[in-house]
């Protein structure tokens, strides 16, 4: 039988892109603004939006010197095999962790809306049950259910024209950057980039892609893209709200949600929410990929299906660790803050690595 | 006593050493094996009248003929021959011919010589009749087509278009076909499926227009099936599909040829089953079971409005019992206070919880449709009015169900029959039934994540190697003005994506 002929394109991984960093911080996003930037924090959401263009840039450079080899082919050129195998397997480690706070989390907040009483772990199961369905497929299957999921949830954003009456101009303050509770600090801006996360799996898709592919293209539209929707609605709730009102509330856009009124449907933030199992499914499900490629490389003759099973099975038990709420925003936010690190050491070390090769003559040639 | 149960190992060992071959088993590749056994191709035997006379035995509609005149034997199957073929290439120039004559008219186009008994015996099974002469062997087609004339489709009809449909002789529908599509660049490949039955199979296809890679593909799986017997298309298409275990059909079927030949020329390939009315189209998209070939013989814009009301139709179908279980069981407060009163006033009297009340009332309309599928049609009106009588006004009398529920599932089980394709329409109705209970389990959250694990198995449905959501996913913007609306003709410049044409403009055919 044939295989599917569609390779990945750049639509897809725009839209991939896009998905993958339409992370859980979302919702809180306008209060960690305002309690890490201050006022008129939009700007700096927005330079932060750059800094994370930069870092695409980084791995853009990678994939130029590079020339389309894998992150795992560079590093093996240079270094032995058992030197890396213990880093490929840390990093996994560190992915599965990482997919299962940020999918355990959206439960956590769910249960504050609805279904206090059933058991977060029971929800969690099912979840992983998709997220195993999706992950055994390979990634053009997943960049096209990517596709369907954000042609189903990118209306939402349209949902902010009902803010539209009460939206005051007047909310947004004259100073910049001022009254941040948090304080100004690298960390606390950090903590707002955290919601950029995700652009970094780019650097798995290089072994998938061609010329024509036009990866990197997709991977910047992406980012600005998803930078966009989120302006959109953090511009939308600073003007709904006022600049304490928007620090007092824990999710600020579910609250923005809930005035919604419908003739036929009220309390909207119900679907909206429940719909964003979407994207949170995408971001799990792109963390477990990183992951399974990390290992894959360390185990190449398994057989398909089982290292998924593995995977996805730990990211059940490790769902475990977070009970309750605050707890997994405390467990998310470190995990988000060493990914954002990753997310810079990463391409520097493999510029390096491959600054290295050049001067040796070895460099990886993948291009076609 | 301290026994040592292998020769010099411990069971720890061995136990330990079986669950670690077995985990090796599991998770790793083994080498394959090499014990395939190839079939050998049987030897072709000459035909003689005893081989053949050996194997019709015990067959009353088998006939064996004698000319002595000219020393002439033929057998055949009456009841597939036509009498006036039968007096004009037997009866007629053998009756009274001698053996030089039948010699001089067996050289006659008609009479095929043949050295194959195997080709003989198929030969006599299609109609045809041996003849026997010398030591040589003549077919000649003296058959003659049993079945319907062309008549209406019962299943797909149309208000505007052409009304014929398709019938089960396979030679009828080829000329139909024909008749549409007057080109030489339309091929045709017989095959022969089915171990007993040997039925006829033929593919369609315009040349230079349909994917040849694909054509050959779908050649190659045709020739691989091994069934006993196949009766239909439909039964066909499950042989040679590559998600066998898909709830979802992934060929599409129709009986309408003006809607076979649309597709033809927008470069799909097309098969036929001999005894079957429908015939298949590939490669079919998901979105291609939404539209009818009525679409295109309206002004565009109220075909795109037609078009978009069936999905609008297949969302309700799909979710809309299910969210009524979704927010009567869980989310009361997304109903506005307006409306809230009287579903409350309506729900207060039914004993059951939403999820088995939804249940009960979909298995009845299920019901409903199945009794007056199954039934002859004024039987199956008169079922459909009493059923309706009781399920609308009587069950919320008696307090079974509420109102809203009634209106819920009367309008998805409307909606549902929106859809052009019936197979397409029980498939969704199918899912459905997963939606209420999931929305019944989790509310808004179990509807979504059950919508999600349709897209993923959706995603990962391919049909002849080509994506089931193209072209929404992979994404062609041209081809989505003949998607999810019937775009102007002056924009449907191109074949579908689908198709993987190498002549993509339409209106032209480059060489």
């Amino acid at each position: 039988m044939n295989k599917v002929k569609e390779k990945l394109n750049v639509f897809h991984i725009t839209l991939l892109i896009f998905m993958t960093e339409m992370n859980i911080t979302m919702f809180s996003l306008p209060r960690l603004i305002v309690e890490n930037i201050g006022t008129n924090g939009w700007i700096g959401y927005l330079a932060l939006s750059v800094l994370a263009t930069f870092n695409i840039f980084l791995y853009w450079l990678v994939y130029r010197m590079g020339r389309g080899a894998s992150v795992f082919q560079i590093m093996e050129c240079a270094l032995p095999k058992a030197v890396m195998y213990p880093v490929y397997w840390a990093l996994a480690v560190f992915w599965i962790f990482t997919a299962s706070f940020t999918g355990k989390n959206f439960f956590l907040i769910f249960q504050m809306l609805s279904f206090q009483t059933t058991n977060p772990m029971f929800i969690f199961l099912l979840f992983c049950l998709m997220v195993f369905a999706l992950l055994i497929k390979n990634i053009y299957n997943i960049s096209k259910t990517a596709t369907v999921f954000f042609f189903m949830t990118i209306w939402t954003v349209g949902l902010t024209v009902y803010q539209f009456q009460d939206w005051e101009i007047v909310r947004f303050s004259p100073h910049l950057f001022q009254l941040a509770s948090q304080g100004h600090s690298f960390r606390n801006w950090m903590e707002v980039y955290t919601t950029f996360m995700g652009y970094e799996l780019c650097m798995f898709l290089f072994p998938h892609v061609t010329k024509k592919s036009k990866l990197f293209q997709g991977v910047f539209i992406g980012h600005w893209v998803i930078t966009i929707a989120q302006l959109i609605v953090i511009l939308t709730a600073f003007g709904y709200f006022s600049f304490h009102q928007i620090e007092s509330l824990l999710y600020p856009i579910i609250d923005l949600l809930d005035f919604i009124e419908m003739p036929f449907i009220n309390r909207i933030e119900n679907l909206v929410f429940s719909m964003f199992v979407f994207a949170n499914l995408i971001v799990t499900v792109m963390y477990c990929f990183a992951a399974l490629t990390a290992i894959k490389q360390t185990c190449p003759k398994v057989k398909p299906n089982r290292l998924e099973f593995v995977i996805v099975t730990m990211v059940f038990f490790t769902g475990y660790i977070p009970k309750y709420l605050g707890q997994s925003e405390q467990l998310l936010r470190k995990v988000l803050y060493t990914e954002t690190y990753i997310a810079f050491i990463v391409p520097v070390v493999l510029i390096c690595v491959l600054l290295y090769l050049k001067l040796k003559g070895k460099v990886p040639n993948n291009e076609s | 006593m301290h026994i040592r149960p292998f020769h010099g190992e411990n069971i720890h060992e061995v136990l330990i050493m079986g669950v670690f071959q077995n985990l090796r088993k599991f998770f790793f590749t083994q080498g394959k094996s090499s014990d395939q056994v190839t079939a050998k191709p049987e030897k072709n035997e000459k035909p003689a009248l005893n081989h053949i006379l050996d194997q019709f035995k015990d067959c009353i509609d088998f006939q064996q003929r004698t000319y002595p005149n000219c020393s002439v034997h033929i057998v055949y199957l009456p009841f597939l021959v036509g009498p006036e073929p039968l007096k004009r290439d037997i009866v007629d120039p053998l009756s009274e011919a001698t053996e030089e004559e039948a010699e001089q008219i067996f050289k006659r186009s008609q009479y095929k010589l043949t050295g194959d008994a195997k080709e003989c015996v198929k030969g006599i099974l299609d109609g045809q009749a041996a003849i026997f002469f010398r030591d040589l062997t003549y077919l000649v087609d003296i058959s003659e087509p049993v079945g319907r004339s062309i008549s209406q489709s019962e299943t797909e009809t149309v208000i505007s278009g052409p009304h014929d449909g398709f019938v089960e002789n396979l030679s009828q529908n080829l000329g139909v076909l024909r008749k549409k599509i007057k080109s030489t660049h339309l091929k045709t490949v017989k095959f022969e499926v089915g171990e007993i039955a040997k039925t006829d199979v033929v593919l369609a296809y315009i040349d230079r227009i349909a994917d040849q890679d694909m054509v050959e593909d779908l050649k190659k799986r045709i020739r691989s099936i091994e069934f006993d017997a196949v009766m239909d298309s439909n039964m066909l298409i499950q042989l040679i599909d590559e998600n066998p275990n898909s709830v979802f059909p992934q060929f599409m079927t129709t009986e309408r040829p003006d809607a076979i030949a649309s597709k033809l020329i927008g470069g799909r390939i097309v098969g036929f089953v001999d005894g079957s009315p429908s015939a298949f189209v590939c490669p079919t998209n998901f979105f291609d079971f939404f539209s009818s070939p009525d679409d295109y013989y309206q002004r565009w814009l109220l075909g795109s409005a037609l078009r978009i009301l069936r999905f609008i139709g297949f969302l309700i179908t799909i979710s809309f019992t299910a969210f009524y279980v979704s927010v009567t069981t869980y989310h009361y407060e997304m109903i506005p206070h307006t409306m809230l009163l009287n579903l409350t006033e309506s729900r207060a009297k039914v004993p059951f919880p939403p999820l088995i009340e939804a249940l009960l009332m979909e298995t009845t309309i299920e019901l409903l449709r199945e009794a007056g599928a199954r039934l002859p049609t004024k039987v199956g009106q008169t079922i459909g009015i009493v059923g309706g009588i009781v399920i609308g006004q009587a069950a919320v009398q008696a307090g079974f169900t509420s109102n809203i529920l009634i209106i819920s599932v009367a309008t998805s089980a409307i909606a549902s029959f929106t859809i052009p394709s019936y197979i397409m329409s029980a498939s969704i109705r199918l899912i459905r039934f997963g939606l209420i209970i999931m929305a019944g389990v989790l509310g808004n959250l179990g509807l979504m994540m059950c919508i999600g694990l349709v897209v993923i198995h959706l995603s990962g449905v391919t049909n002849m190697g080509t994506s089931y959501l193209t072209p929404l996913s992979p994404m062609n913007f041209s081809a989505l003005l003949d998607t999810f609306v019937r775009g102007p003709f002056w924009g449907l410049r191109k074949r579908p994506s689908i198709s993987d044409s190498q002549n993509k403009s339409t209106n032209k055919m480059r060489k």
